[in-house]
């Protein structure tokens, strides 16, 4: 018999408190292998903290949390977890290709070739400095910088945040393709839920640092006997502030 | 790895090697125009033999022309160490926490020890090649000048010693270290270099006024009270004074002024004898010898490679800290 995998995240009774108080409370959830995963809440919902405590950038002040079986540390990041913060950090005086280069150097299961396709499809130039990349460009860039490590779970931190329209559009279109052919496992957070609507079959809502809902999409609008995840959403949150 | 620190320290090392070249280049024009001068004064003996041997206007107008400089470039092998602690190990990481970048570096598969200790290293050998090039440099100009620079007055003087050495390369870690933890620590690349700054002035200080204490002083007695124990400037002087008859130290020496000459009382002529009679058989002083520089230096460095081993560890402990 083979040993069960191990879900790409489980988190029981997470909390993380800051100096100015909790950002997330008795956080337990489980986040199911090859998902793409929207995490919506409110600003300072917890959805950040989360990421970070996921990703291990951050310690949890109560309870546990596992990425793919192992506790996240200070002393390196899961091999099959990739993120991609709010700020879509890059050094700024690298090129592309100097960036990709930094990609192949850092992490041993790096895959130039893919890298290199994303950054062709998103047609950036090679030879161009980051710092002089359009928005668009940069979040391609960061992209292909996360997804050439080969990652089996990818964590981005509002990816759509800073971006035109048409932009936010292909990003995501990227985003699912790549999700739905290389089998990796997608937890993305959002505050526009218009644009995940689609693209999203688990939903994870957190609002004033807790979980309010979390499951599978299909499952979730049944239950409440809503038609659309927005809509679904948005009624929770409202709960929310009514209370 | 090496290759991303090395990408992203470029314009460090570009800069260190520009001013590496103008230094050098500068010191050696002014060596070059050093020894035309000694030569056009006829000097070269002099530099050899010393002072003693050439004194008069050509010696003197040479020193007016030279002392300071050389003292400068002593000076600036003194700085050099500051200026790497400041401008090459604060920023190592502050500017990361501060750009946001550490994520991208935190979120790569490399374990942060190991993107630290790279970063640690390939920054850290431009800027000791500096310092170890810029001091054998100068050192080579004030060699030249002899007798008649400023080593001439041994391996204690102050700006000698701390220009000699092992000094440099041993302030130069502290210096860095430092920089380098308290970027880590406080993330601002500002507080770092102002703290790097103001900890560095401080411990050298501190550390310039209590590095005799490290070694035993030898000591050295002259049988005449009158005479001073030491006559040679190269020996460090911590301790001296005078010795009783049973070779014991005389805490107060004020019996020495029975021997001055007093309004018209006839005129002291034999100080030993008068010495000798008011209780102080001897003078003595106690001294490090100039052969034991080298020791004194090594033991100073232990310090600070001592406090640079305790950064190093402090700023793995800060990078690998969650918040």
């Amino acid at each position: 018999m083979e040993p069960r995998e191990h879900p790409p995240v489980v988190a029981e009774s997470l909390g993380k408190k800051y100096s100015r108080g909790w950002a997330l409370r008795d956080c337990t959830l489980e986040i199911p292998a090859g998902r793409i995963v929207a995490l919506v809440g409110p600003n300072g919902a917890g959805k950040s903290t989360l990421m970070g405590m996921i990703t291990g950038l951050l310690r949890p002040t109560t309870g546990r949390i596992a990425a793919f079986g192992d506790v996240p540390t200070g002393r390196g990041m899961h091999p099959a977890v990739a993120f991609l913060t709010q700020a879509k950090p890059l050094y700024p005086q690298f090129t592309v290709a100097e960036t990709l280069r930094y990609g192949r150097n850092a992490n041993p299961g790096w895959d130039q070739e893919y890298a290199e396709s994303l950054v062709e499809k998103a047609k950036v130039p090679f030879g161009a400095r980051v710092g002089t990349l359009s928005g668009g460009q940069r979040t391609r860039v960061a992209l292909a910088l996360a997804l050439g490590k080969r990652p089996r779970l990818l964590v981005l931190d509002e990816p759509l945040a800073d971006l035109d329209p048409l932009a936010r559009e292909t990003v995501l279109q990227t985003l699912v393709e790549e999700a739905r052919t290389q089998g990796i496992t997608v937890l993305l957070s959002s505050h526009v839920l218009a644009e995940l609507e689609n693209v999203c079959d688990h939903l994870v809502l957190l609002t004033s640092g807790q979980v309010r809902l979390a499951g599978d999409v299909d499952r979730l609008l049944r239950e409440h006997g809503e038609s659309r995840l927005s809509r679904l959403a948005l009624a929770h949150m409202r709960e929310e502030v009514a209370a | 790895m090496t290759w991303i620190v090395w990408r992203q320290q470029r314009p460090v090392f570009i800069t260190l090697a520009i001013g590496l070249v103008v230094a050098v280049a500068a010191v050696l024009v002014l060596r070059a125009a050093m020894v035309a001068d000694l030569t056009a004064r006829n000097l070269v003996d002099c530099a050899v033999k010393g002072l003693e041997s050439c004194r008069g206007p050509a010696s003197n107008d040479f020193l007016n022309a030279w002392f300071d400089k050389m003292h400068l470039a002593q000076g600036a092998v003194i700085a050099a160490p500051a200026l790497m602690g400041v401008f090459v190990g604060a920023p190592l990481f502050a500017r990361e926490f501060e750009q946001g970048t550490h994520a991208l570096a935190f979120t790569q598969s490399v374990s942060r020890t190991r993107w630290m200790a790279t970063k640690f290293v390939v920054a850290a050998v431009p800027a000791l090649l500096f310092v170890i090039v810029f001091q054998v440099v100068v050192h080579s100009w004030l060699d030249a000048a002899g007798e008649l620079g400023p080593l001439a007055t041994g391996p204690f003087y102050f700006t000698t010693f701390e220009a000699q050495g092992v000094s440099p390369v041993a302030y130069t870690l502290f210096a860095y270290t430092f920089g380098m933890f308290a970027g880590a620590l406080f993330k601002r690349t500002l507080v770092a270099m102002s703290l790097t700054l103001g900890l560095f002035i401080a411990v050298r200080f501190v550390l310039t006024g209590t590095r005799e204490f490290l070694i035993t002083p030898t000591r050295i007695v002259s049988d005449d009270p009158s005479k001073p124990a030491l006559t040679d400037s190269g020996p460090l002087v911590v301790d001296s004074g005078f010795l009783d008859a049973k070779g014991a130290v005389v805490a107060d020496s004020a019996p020495l002024m029975n021997c001055a000459s007093r309004g018209d009382e006839p005129v002291v002529t034999d100080f030993a004898a008068c010495y000798r009679k008011n209780g102080l058989a001897q003078s003595y002083a106690d001294i490090i010898p100039a052969e034991q520089a080298t020791t004194l230096h090594l033991l100073e460095a232990s310090i600070f490679a001592g406090l640079a081993v305790l950064f190093v560890l402090g700023s793995v402990w800060a990078v690998r800290r969650q918040v």
